[in-house]
């Protein structure tokens, strides 16, 4: 099923959290609402479940108006951050909850439902667990549970705000990595909110960058990785560097002429450069205008830290090639950025 | 103290040359925080001495009478009947609470409107009211010509003072507090999305309450339940004054004990209280033990 919002306005008192948004969920897809807190992700969110009412605006649910419905009577299946499970239920209990309550005509049976909620909790690898309660269980079979819980209802579309949010990292992996597959085996129309780029880029289909109750940019996540629509897109999406520059001729001018980086577009006169850290060549110079201040190993990865005319800047690049430069902490060396991006001042 | 929880760990000596000393058998289970002796200790002997050693005299005082005796003194009809009536009307009361105070509850944590300070505040005045004043007050607006009791008997014919239902009524006005001061925090740390998630999975506002705000707030309620019973049961100066004291029919235990005290028969005075004190412990321990397997179904 497919969501339309138009023109969603909300405020609570003098803040506004989404101001006029327009966005098409398309059938079947996985839709990632990436943003730092306070952007309206959540807010959004919760108006396509009917949790919160829009100030202004329209939405349609599979082409039909939903500001109407009240929650129960839209299909939408919803897991919360904190799972939400109803703690005085086992997790059989939990799961069958959506089941039970329909109206008596529309109400499976004792047997169906058992049928049913055994089948959703193979699904969800937790069969084993039906009779525990929610305090025994980790996060991540909280946060299952959740799911089945939402899928039981058989809904149209899925909304997850920031599903994995309060587990720990490695989990966390694990979840997304299941959450995709599920997916690709339901294709659920499905919408989550996150602020963790990486989960937005990894999980997705299509990403909507939000920023101060606006979108700032829709696509894939190949799209906004590669082409930001805006300087916040850019810096929101993965580590950044970040220089004042005067664009004159094509040519970005940082400092007093301590680097020199050529651009495409129109811009003209004062701007922001950004570089990705990964994208800032670094070759050994005696004579050369930047110092190594600084190398930190992670992993597979080095992070080298650079001092230009005053300016830190962090390259990044594989231990191999770390090696077969061999520079050391306190060399001068040269830098040359293969890509930048300029946006206007 | 800790030596010995450490002693005993399940690494304890292990692939080592010490001394393995016997596990020592534990009347506790092993704990970081300190002072396990001290408090219970401290515990005990306040217990024993404010509630344990006043009750054990009651009892012994009682005893004087030896066991028919004292059969005979509790099973006399004008006690049967104050039982009745002190532990019937207190149940009805506590129930009575245990409804509206949980309404009062609600209104007081769910919804925002102007005054709602002062409403909070009016909850307790039943705590600090002196029992006698409340009394008093209580049978002058309920007695065949005051405020209420002449328009309850005009148009419904229904007598309130000197009836049961007086004492009723000052019962649930004293036990009120009870029921809401135990239901309102945990009514206000009910985390909102539990209900949320009851409405996007297709449940009724009326669905959600039974299934997920109910069973959440029940031990509590229960709490406040019991509590509210209780102080029924031993209320004395709010119920004197609009009972009527008719023996029988409206003459509650604690009364009936300071009658026989004033005839100074202290041992059958003593025998009454010692009854009311057995019926009193069974039914809060009942309650308690109640609360105890429904807290069990959700907090293992």
């Amino acid at each position: 099923m497919a969501i339309q919002v138009s023109g969603i306005t909300k405020r609570f008192n003098d803040f506004t959290a989404l101001d006029s948004v327009e966005l098409e969920v398309k059938s079947g897809e996985l839709l990632a609402l990436l943003g730092p807190s306070g952007s309206g992700k959540t807010t959004l969110l919760r108006i396509m479940a009917g949790l919160e009412s829009p100030d202004g605006g329209g939405l349609l649910l599979n082409g039909e108006e939903a500001l109407g419905l009240k929650p129960r009577d839209r299909q939408v299946g919803f897991v919360f951050q904190h799972y939400a499970l109803f703690r005085h239920m086992t997790v059989f209990e939990n799961v069958a909850f959506g089941l039970k309550v329909r109206p008596r005509g529309q109400r499976p049976g004792a047997s169906e439902i058992k049928r049913r909620v055994t089948e959703l909790l193979e699904l969800v690898q937790l069969s084993p667990f039906a009779g525990r309660y929610p305090v025994q269980l980790s996060g991540g079979q909280r946060q299952r549970v959740a799911l089945a819980r939402a899928l039981a209802i058989e809904p149209k579309v899925l909304l997850l705000d920031e599903p994995f949010g309060a587990l720990d990292a490695k989990v966390r992996k694990e979840l997304r990595r299941w959450l995709r597959k599920l997916h690709d085996d339901i294709h659920i129309t499905s919408v989550f909110v996150t602020h963790d780029q990486e989960e937005a880029l990894e999980l997705a289909d299509r990403v909507v960058v939000m920023n101060q109750g606006r979108i700032e940019q829709i696509g894939t996540p190949a799209e906004v990785y590669d082409h930001p629509a805006s300087a916040f897109v850019y810096e929101f999406l993965g580590q950044v560097n970040r220089f004042d520059c005067t664009v004159e001729g094509g040519i970005a001018r940082v400092g007093d002429g301590a680097l020199a980086i050529p651009t495409q577009g129109g811009v003209q006169g004062p701007a922001v450069a950004y570089v990705r850290p990964h994208d800032l060549g670094v070759t050994p110079a005696s004579a050369g205008p930047a110092r190594i201040s600084g190398i930190h190993v992670v992993g597979p990865d080095a992070r080298i830290d650079i001092d230009l005319a005053g300016l830190t800047l962090e390259a990044e690049m594989d231990r191999e090639r770390l090696a077969t430069l061999g520079i050391a902490a306190g060399d001068r060396c040269a830098i040359h950025i293969d890509r930048a991006r300029v946006f206007a001042r | 103290m800790v030596a010995a929880a450490d002693s005993d760990g399940p690494l304890a000596g292990k692939g080592r040359a010490v001394t393995v000393r016997a596990p020592v058998a534990h009347f506790r289970k092993p704990s970081v925080l300190p002072g396990f002796g001290l408090t219970l200790g401290f515990t005990l002997s306040y217990l024993s001495i404010i509630v344990l050693v006043p009750l054990a005299a009651l009892i012994v005082r009682s005893s004087g009478l030896g066991w028919s005796g004292f059969w005979s003194a509790v099973t006399t009809p004008r006690v049967l009947a104050a039982f009745e009536v002190s532990f019937g009307l207190s149940f009805a009361a506590a129930l009575t609470n245990a409804v509206f105070g949980f309404l009062v509850a609600w209104v007081l944590v769910r919804y925002d409107f102007p005054g709602k300070r002062l409403v909070d505040a009016l909850v307790d005045l039943p705590f600090a009211l002196p029992t006698a004043v409340a009394g008093i007050a209580l049978s002058a607006l309920y007695a065949p010509n005051g405020w209420l009791g002449k328009p309850l008997n005009e148009l419904l014919g229904l007598k309130v003072a000197f009836t049961p239902l007086g004492i009723a009524i000052a019962l649930t006005f004293i036990g009120l507090p009870f029921v809401v001061r135990t239901v309102q925090p945990i009514l206000q740390d009910l985390p909102p999305e539990e209900e949320e998630a009851a409405a996007s999975l297709g449940a009724s506002r009326l669905q959600t309450f039974g299934s997920v705000i109910l069973p959440a707030i029940l031990p509590a309620l229960v709490t406040g339940f019991a509590l509210s019973f209780a102080r029924g049961v031993g209320e004395y100066g709010s119920v004197i004054f609009i009972a009527g004291n008719m023996p029988g029919l409206t003459e509650i235990l604690p009364l009936l004990i300071v009658i026989k005290l004033e005839q100074y028969d202290y041992a059958g005075a003593a025998a009454v209280g010692t009854a009311m004190l057995g019926v009193s412990f069974v039914m809060l321990l009942i309650l308690n033990l109640l609360q105890q397997w429904m807290r069990s179904r959700h907090a293992r």
